[in-house]
């Protein structure tokens, strides 16, 4: 019986599970009543505590630490890594025995994500793990906490919702989605967008005084900074038949800078200032800097914070005092290198800075080049908020997300930087909501709550429209390859629980052999329609992920070639269908296109 | 919760006598002899997952401080030599990260709203665990003065379980070895 409903964050540098009972009852607000599970994980060897985030690190330990069951756990024995705040903390001095960020790399399509490559580049002594792999331990330590928490409601039977960034491709979901089944979530799980789910939770926080604040015709920009990642998802608020109604219109590209970058830059300037007195750093305390440069940042980028803060690292030996050095920041300082670093002031018409690929390129992450926060959003809010007819209000509203904006200032300078854009009229903030950590499990338990009691829901559909490459035939010419063309497959916007037929010519494939078939998807053209089909596009209009494939086995026939159309389908779930189809009759053969991964 | 349990719940978990005999007999690492008769109810359903803990609860807080706030070496070292400014800036970490335990695993609150120098009454049913009385001190209760202090609660007793071996339960911290590749 479906007891609970479960919002999980699997983040990338922390996982929250927040829970709410089907019955709940709305209290004096309207809000439900939603808790955070308490994760019981290795803090240290051998020693375990109850934490309502899980680190997203995992220690990938020497046999010998394992040893003596230094790792286990109250449901896991004989355990040789460790998840969690153990973990991270061991990222800091031992790195290549520690797996963090894996969920970047389930959308980093020039590598295999089921083979096991984390850490990256860490010798071969250690036992690495694949970016999938890693993704299921995580859930799987949510769902064993769960358990231990709730042994008589067993998960697989309760309603579960699980994010991922609005900027996900269809692979890096599938990919989750396999990951969370391995785990134990149940085949039903729910994939819900971060930034929905943030402005989820503050949903729940207003009860029904949000139709209050927002307005016909007005628009709200979700801006979730996480430690690694940058998403955006701008919401226009509509109206239908007198009932307010939310929209999502668009989400932004996968950015790949976040608040560590921040606390790093600030690391990487006072352990400057730390050299210039002749202090060097142990990796042990270049972390300690860290976590003291993240206070400071929330310290001093506030309005009426202090103008200089003392940053402390402690010495590292049993010494502490002799050896603990002390340098001070100002404001100024730090204001220069974070506010006009990461948001810098911009126009609209200001874009991010791509630096031209050089010919050799190191394979790992691909971070963002120009980490101008501001000028990511620039592009995008002038992608979507053109002033045409048919595009949206620029935005009067930012949801803020992500630790990252507990430093007021970043906020202030985004809010200032927005307002400029639309002519000083005021952009605000949405305030409220269920604290920066933990609001996108709060709102997608909140949303999972809704669908369950037939409660508001933020439409949207499909966030990018997606094709698929067709080798067009014609005169080969030696040496060239065949013109590409792109089909659209799923338009921009298409409901979950719908299906369409791509109408198109018939295409041949070949039976017995695998067909393969290049993909691309585009967050910006949001006209096409199935069977639209494109002659060129830009590198940025168009990105290509990872190729589908389909092995078409046909009994009792003797022709060599089948001819087929494309069919595509949004699961109740989210989650994207290919199929081929061969004739038009109901009982017509049909093969599913699956994502091949595999290092390309 | 109320105050009182809090307040019983919060010494009994840290100053358990059960905890505290088992802690002795590590310190005189001599075998432990069986408490029967101190057996508890929850203890008593579970018979197949014997849950006498391996150490103390105190030994794992004071792990704790050391691992997260370097409680132990700023204790243990001599302050001879160093200027104030030099322990200030020590202590100014130590005492943050020490704070920010304490807050995590008891959620300090002050057992009183009143502020100090305020004028308070005690209770009719007076308890001496939740007042401190004194100054001149007579008849019966309730008693009436100024706050001197507001007193503080744990709101919760969150210590992080060990599941070590006997052995190494008098490890508060480990050595650190640092491996060059």
């Amino acid at each position: 019986m479906t007891q609970f409903i479960i919002g999980i964050d699997l983040g990338t540098t922390n996982n929250v599970l927040a829970y709410c009972e089907t019955n709940d009852v709305s209290e004096t607000n309207g809000a439900v009543n939603i808790q955070l599970l308490k994760i019981p994980q290795l803090v240290a060897a051998n020693t375990l505590e109850e934490k309502p985030a899980l680190p997203s690190f995992s220690y990938l330990a020497a046999d010998a630490e394992a040893a003596g069951g230094a790792l286990d756990l109250p449901w896991a024995e004989n355990r040789n890594f460790a998840i969690g705040q153990y973990a991270r903390s061991k990222g800091a001095d031992t790195p290549d025995r520690t797996v963090g960020a894996s969920k970047s790399w389930l959308c980093h399509n020039k590598v295999d994500r089921r083979a096991p490559i984390l850490p990256w580049n860490s010798g071969d002594d250690v036992a690495k793990i694949s970016p999938v792999t890693a993704a299921q331990q995580y859930l799987e330590h949510l769902v064993a906490a769960w358990h231990a928490a709730f042994a008589d409601a067993p998960i697989h039977d309760q309603y579960v919702v699980l994010t991922v960034p609005a900027s996900f491709d269809p692979v890096a979901r599938e990919l989750t989605r396999e990951a969370a089944i391995a785990a134990g979530l149940p085949a039903n799980f729910v994939l819900l967008e971060e930034p929905q789910a943030a402005l989820y939770a503050w949903l729940n926080q207003q009860g029904d005084q949000w139709r209050k604040t927002l307005q016909v015709g007005q628009s709200v920009l979700v801006c979730d900074v996480g430690g690694g990642t940058t998403d955006l998802t701008l919401i226009a608020v509509d109206q239908n038949d007198g009932e307010l109604e939310l929209r999502r219109v668009a989400v932004g590209d996968h950015l790949l800078v976040g608040g560590d970058n921040m606390d790093l830059s600030t690391a990487y300037f006072v352990s400057g200032k730390l050299a210039e007195a002749g202090t060097t750093l142990d990796p042990w305390q270049s972390v300690a800097l860290w976590h003291s440069c993240r206070a400071a940042k929330e310290t001093l980028l506030t309005d009426d914070g202090p103008e200089t803060h003392a940053i402390t690292v402690l010495g590292r030996g049993s010494k502490l005092i002799g050896s603990t050095v002390s340098v001070e920041v100002n404001k100024q300082e730090v204001a220069d290198l974070l506010l006009d670093g990461f948001f810098p002031q911009c126009e609209l018409t200001d874009r991010p800075v791509r630096q031209s690929a050089s010919g050799f390129q190191e394979i790992g992450l691909p971070y963002e080049s120009d980490p101008g926060i501001t000028r990511h959003i620039a592009a995008f809010v002038g992608a979507h908020c053109s002033g045409e007819d048919d595009s949206v209000a620029m935005p009067n509203y930012v949801l803020f997300n992500g630790g990252v904006f507990k430093a007021n200032g970043l906020k202030q300078r985004m809010l200032k930087v927005m307002s400029a854009w639309s002519g000083d009229q005021q952009v605000s903030e949405l305030s409220g909501g269920s604290g920066l950590d933990y609001s996108v499990a709060t709102g997608a338990c909140f949303y999972g709550f809704n669908q369950q009691s037939g409660g508001m829901r933020i439409r949207g559909g499909v966030g990018s429209s997606y094709y698929v490459g067709i080798e067009t035939t014609g005169l080969a010419i030696p040496g060239a390859p065949r013109p590409l063309k792109a089909i659209c497959v799923v338009p921009f916007g298409m409901e979950e629980g719908t299906e369409t037929a791509v109408p198109s010519g018939e295409f041949a494939l070949v039976v017995g052999q695998p067909a393969q078939f290049r993909f691309f998807s585009s967050n910006t053209r949001k006209e096409d329609q199935p069977g639209t089909m494109l002659d060129r596009w830009t590198e940025q209009e168009l990105v290509e992920t990872d190729p589908l494939v389909a092995t078409l086995t046909l009994e009792d026939s003797d022709e060599n070639f089948v001819p087929v159309k494309f069919r595509s389908k949004i699961t109740e779930l989210g989650v994207f269908e290919l199929w081929c189809v061969a004739g038009d009759t109901e009982d017509a053969h049909r093969w599913k296109l699956e994502f091949n991964v595999r290092e390309s | 919760m109320g105050l009182i349990t809090a307040t019983k719940a919060f010494c009994k978990l840290l100053f358990n006598r059960e905890l505290s005999a088992s802690f002795d007999q590590l310190i005189a690492d001599e075998p432990t002899p069986k408490i029967t008769s101190q057996q508890t109810p929850a203890a008593a359903e579970q018979p197949t997952k014997p849950t006498a803990p391996a150490r103390s609860d105190a030994l794992s807080l004071i792990a704790a401080l050391q691992r997260e706030a370097r409680l132990l070496d700023i204790v243990t070292e001599s302050l001879d030599g160093y200027s104030d400014a030099q322990i200030g800036a020590a202590a100014k970490e130590v005492l943050r990260d020490t704070g920010a335990v304490i807050e995590r695993m008891f959620g300090l609150e002050p057992i009183t709203d009143a502020a100090d120098g305020a004028e308070l009454e005690t209770p009719a049913d007076f308890d001496a665990a939740q007042f401190r009385l004194t100054g001149s001190v007579s008849g019966e209760a309730p008693f009436r003065g100024k706050v001197a202090h507001h007193g503080w609660k744990a709101t919760k007793c969150e210590i992080p379980k060990w599941t070590g071996e006997k052995s190494s339960a008098l490890i508060i911290a480990p050595i650190e070895l640092e491996i060059k590749s």
